[in-house]
């Protein structure tokens, strides 16, 4: 990191010290209830209470796993049918309709039918998540495959390989970039997906204890869960985002 | 790849320019979309020899290099290499398009070896044979190196040795050195050259580089709305070294092609 990008990511933790100052001297001198705005000096003792007694664990372990899950699922589901759907132009034609129209569904809405299908509990909040995380991956793949170049293509039916030679030692490799930009909106709306899921029908969670907590008029345990969830939603996106450099790196490597 | 190698070898060598084709159209024609692209176009290319072809852009010179290259069928007239009608792409011909189109992810080494590596895992001798290839082509010790870390006529080079990776007896090139600078132009011409009379390849050569095209050809054609309109033979000795760029002959002979070029209806 050159003194430049140093500098300037000095600058953003300064910031976020500013931040939670004003915040904290806000909530001192303002005399604002705790139930509306608690101070963040509560809020961290609220957490480290919380991940001290070992209670935050077990939900932190469903929603990391419902979320993975939900990826997993999502992602791979997404990406064959992406690459059906790029290869198969005939069947892309007549299912590409859909697929816009179920763009525009808000998945959301649908989680009230899965908990009658799958039932409370990490089923439903998986499924939910992986039918958000489906699109963008059935979308970045289909869109990657289909703008390879086209001299590149020409290149590889002079070579004389067979469609699925293409497919994989040209169309995948080429539109990685494009794919893996996929997987990393993925990431984002999985959590969304998950947290929001068990708002809805989870037991267990980082989303259902929100439920609880609000139920509870516990503002500074809302606010400790918060803070546990962007944690989460952070470590995974950096994860996502060294695995992608693994990925492109070992691409080029051959 | 051996027996290839020997087949090759066993072949006459080659006669003048009026021998019989050894790459042959007859009659090709090629329409698209009601529009004639290539209209009728008779040509031979004699076994080793080197055939460029020149004419402005549109004038259906690289579709007429597609037709030699069975990546097009023509509407009407035969392409035939060695007696055998072209339809489909074959092993026997090599391809240089107008971008060197290597694959960003892969080494110089691996870019070359594409070609061998779809028909099967490429072992001691392939890596052997694909490093003998880049260091014809000036790249030794550089097969390592991805095309992001080439310069462009080195990924011109690499792309030239991924065509030569089969031994084809055809090589057909579509303006690969356009987007070149004059210096690095001229040495690849040269190295290009070098290369084909070591191998005994017949070549088909699209430019439309007069300079270009009167440095390296047997002989050049000249293409305009789909026709071939005249023919120039270029009797300059072998091997052509720079020096020739500079003599009369040369020089007398690039200003007949371009009165050619210019009597083109």
């Amino acid at each position: 990191m050159n003194g430049h990008a140093m500098r300037a990511r000095a600058g953003s933790w300064l910031l976020l010290a500013v931040l939670l100052g004003g915040w904290e001297a806000y909530c001192r001198l303002s005399g604002v209830s705790a139930l509306v705005v608690p101070a963040p000096s509560a809020v961290l003792e609220t957490l480290v209470s919380e991940l001290a007694t070992g209670r935050l664990w077990p939900h932190i372990r469903v929603t990391a796993t419902e979320m993975l899950l939900g990826l997993a699922l999502g992602c791979s589901v997404g990406f064959l049918a992406g690459v059906v759907l790029g290869e198969v132009e005939g069947l892309r034609r007549l299912l590409y309709p859909y697929v816009i129209a179920s763009q525009v569904v808000p998945k959301l809405a649908l989680a009230p039918l899965f908990l009658i299908w799958f039932g409370f509990g990490m089923t439903s909040v998986v499924v939910i998540t992986a039918l958000i995380c489906f699109f963008p991956l059935l979308e970045n793949t289909m869109t990657a495959l289909r703008q390879v170049d086209p001299a590149k293509l020409e290149l590889f039916r002079m070579l004389r390989a067979t469609r699925l030679q293409t497919l994989v030692r040209l169309k995948i490799p080429a539109g990685l970039p494009v794919i893996l930009a996929g997987v990393r909106v993925a990431v984002v709306l999985a959590l969304v997906g998950a947290v929001v899921g068990e708002f809805i029908g989870g037991r267990q969670g980082l989303g259902a204890s929100i439920i609880a907590a609000q139920g509870m008029m516990d503002s500074t345990l809302m606010f400790a869960l918060f803070a546990v969830i962007t944690a989460l939603g952070l470590i995974v996106y950096q994860a996502t985002v060294h695995l992608e450099r693994w990925l492109l790196r070992r691409l080029s490597k051959g | 790849m051996a027996t290839m190698r020997t087949a090759a070898l066993r072949r006459p060598p080659a006669a003048g320019p009026h021998a019989p084709g050894f790459v042959t159209l007859e009659g090709a024609r090629y329409t698209y979309d009601r529009e004639v692209i290539v209209d009728g176009v008779d040509w031979r290319i004699a076994h080793g020899a080197f055939h460029c072809l020149v004419g402005r852009s549109g004038c259906g010179k690289t579709t007429l290099l597609k037709l030699a290259a069975g990546l097009l069928a023509p509407t009407d007239g035969r392409v035939l290499i060695d007696g055998a009608a072209v339809r489909e792409p074959s092993g026997r011909v090599g391809f240089v398009f107008q971008a060197p189109t290597l694959l960003e992810w892969l080494s110089a080494l691996d870019n070359v070896l594409l070609p061998v590596s779809l028909k099967r895992r490429p072992g001691p001798d392939d890596r052997a044979a694909a490093l003998e290839l880049l260091d014809l082509v000036g790249l030794g010790g550089l097969e390592g190196r991805r095309p992001g870390e080439l310069s462009g006529g080195q990924q011109s080079r690499v792309a030239i040795a991924r065509a030569l990776a089969g031994e084809p007896a055809v090589l057909l090139l579509d303006e690969p050195f356009a987007a070149l600078d004059a210096l690095t132009r001229e040495d690849l011409q040269q190295d290009l050259l070098r290369l084909c009379a070591l191998r005994r390849t017949t070549v088909l050569f699209v430019t439309h580089d007069i300079a270009e095209a009167v440095f390296l050809a047997d002989r050049v054609a000249v293409m305009e709305a789909g026709r071939i309109r005249h023919t120039l033979d270029i009797p300059l000795p072998r091997p052509r070294g720079r020096d020739l760029r500079y003599g009369a002959d040369f020089n007398a002979l690039c200003r007949d092609l371009r009165a050619a070029m210019d009597g083109a209806p």
